[in-house]
């Protein structure tokens, strides 16, 4: 991520994308004088300069994000985890963290891991698919020709191996940042369905060593921070306040 | 003084407090699992479990901490993305099984033509 101000999305509309008035600097968002960040007019409390939040939160629709981040998460908890968070990554994990908020909000049951069901069921069904015609291939490449493929109920895959489980070790060292913005489309049938539980990582070997380190972000990021502007927006207006009241007083001074 | 109450759940002996009959924590904290309540407590904070906990059908709140905690300790394994990574993955296998099948039908299109202009010459 871009260590310069001036190309630091912030979550909301204006600034998203790096483009807008609050990124030069934290201009627009940081206590600096262009008035509270939207985390600190959510928290109504005083935006200081260094604000953890101001370069991610810009103060017009940051505030309708942080509301859902504080509302899941908790405003101290968020600013713990970012304070672990090299500077220059943070954007990505205010986007991450946003996406899983507001996840949550939508889905008090499961989340994003609805999300992730999804796509480990899209994953099996394709999977599933590519061993039915592969065993169809190989009929078909026997000597004595078969007309009908063969039933589907017991897929013989012949050449197809299955990949192997995936774990969270399997985050690549090195790859391309991730595309953000096509993480998060998903589709409206999961959102309200209910299903049994099962710890996805289960499917995968359930792996659960430390792996952070391996999940290395190439350089490039104005990408991503492309992206993120487009996934924030993707889900459409910016979440509704959060209503339960006034906000936290915890970080108040 | 501590009080050792053997019978206390994960959550309330991590916050070394006494454990009611209706703490909302006990169904779903077993004193023999601490570090499941440490995961969440840690990302979500113990409040913010409560009150999303209380806020849903008692039937689904078994399901609601499964799934907190599995993002709770993706986002412990990988600050930066936390589960929205494991998505990035799914995607990226969806992909490739997709040109997996894509060329699979490709080559069964082949398959078919090659042996029905067997047949053909066989014929002739």
């Amino acid at each position: 991520m871009s260590g310069g101000g001036n190309t630091i999305p912030s979550v909301g509309g204006a600034g998203c994308g790096g483009g807008g008035g609050s990124s030069s600097g934290g201009g627009g968002s940081s206590g600096g004088g262009g008035g509270p960040c939207g985390a600190c007019k959510f928290l109504r409390r005083k935006c200081v300069p260094g604000c953890i939040f101001a370069p991610y939160f810009d103060s017009e629709q940051g505030s309708a994000y942080f509301a859902a981040v504080h509302k899941v998460f908790g405003a101290s908890n968020v600013s713990k985890l970012l304070l672990h968070i090299p500077v220059h990554r943070r954007a990505d994990a205010v986007v991450t963290i946003c996406y899983e908020a507001q996840a949550r909000i939508r889905d008090p049951i499961y989340g994003c891991v609805a999300h992730i069901f999804a796509l480990q069921q899209q994953v099996v069904n394709l999977q599933a698919e590519v061993s039915y015609l592969q065993s169809h291939l190989a009929s078909l490449e026997l000597p004595q020709p078969q007309t009908r493929p063969p039933p589907i109920t017991q897929p013989q895959p012949l050449f197809f191996t299955p990949p192997p489980p995936l774990s969270i070790t399997d985050l690549p060292a090195s790859v391309s940042p991730y595309d953000l913005a096509t993480i998060v489309d998903p589709p409206t049938s999961w959102a309200t369905q209910q299903r049994r539980f099962v710890d996805p990582r289960n499917q995968y070997g359930g792996s659960s060593s430390s792996s952070s380190a391996a999940v290395g972000l190439g350089g490039g990021n104005s990408d991503l921070q492309a992206l993120a502007h487009e996934l924030l927006h993707r889900q459409g207006s910016p979440p509704p306040a959060a209503t339960d009241g006034s906000p936290s007083r915890s970080m108040s001074r | 003084k501590s009080v050792m109450n053997p019978k206390r759940c994960a959550a309330c002996r991590y916050l070394r407090r006494r454990c009611p009959k209706d703490c909302v924590f006990s169904p779903f904290f077993p004193p023999n699992n601490p570090e499941k309540f440490a995961c969440v407590h840690r990302i979500y904070g113990a409040g913010n479990v409560s009150k999303m906990l209380q806020q849903l059908p008692v039937q689904t709140r078994a399901e609601a901490v499964e799934s907190l905690c599995f993002e709770a300790t993706c986002r412990i394994e990988d600050p930066v993305y936390g589960c929205v990574g494991m998505i990035s993955l799914l995607q990226t296998q969806i992909q490739k099984t997709e040109r997996l099948l894509a060329r699979t039908q490709a080559e069964i299109t082949v398959s078919q033509i090659k042996h029905s202009q067997n047949q053909h010459s066989e014929f002739m």
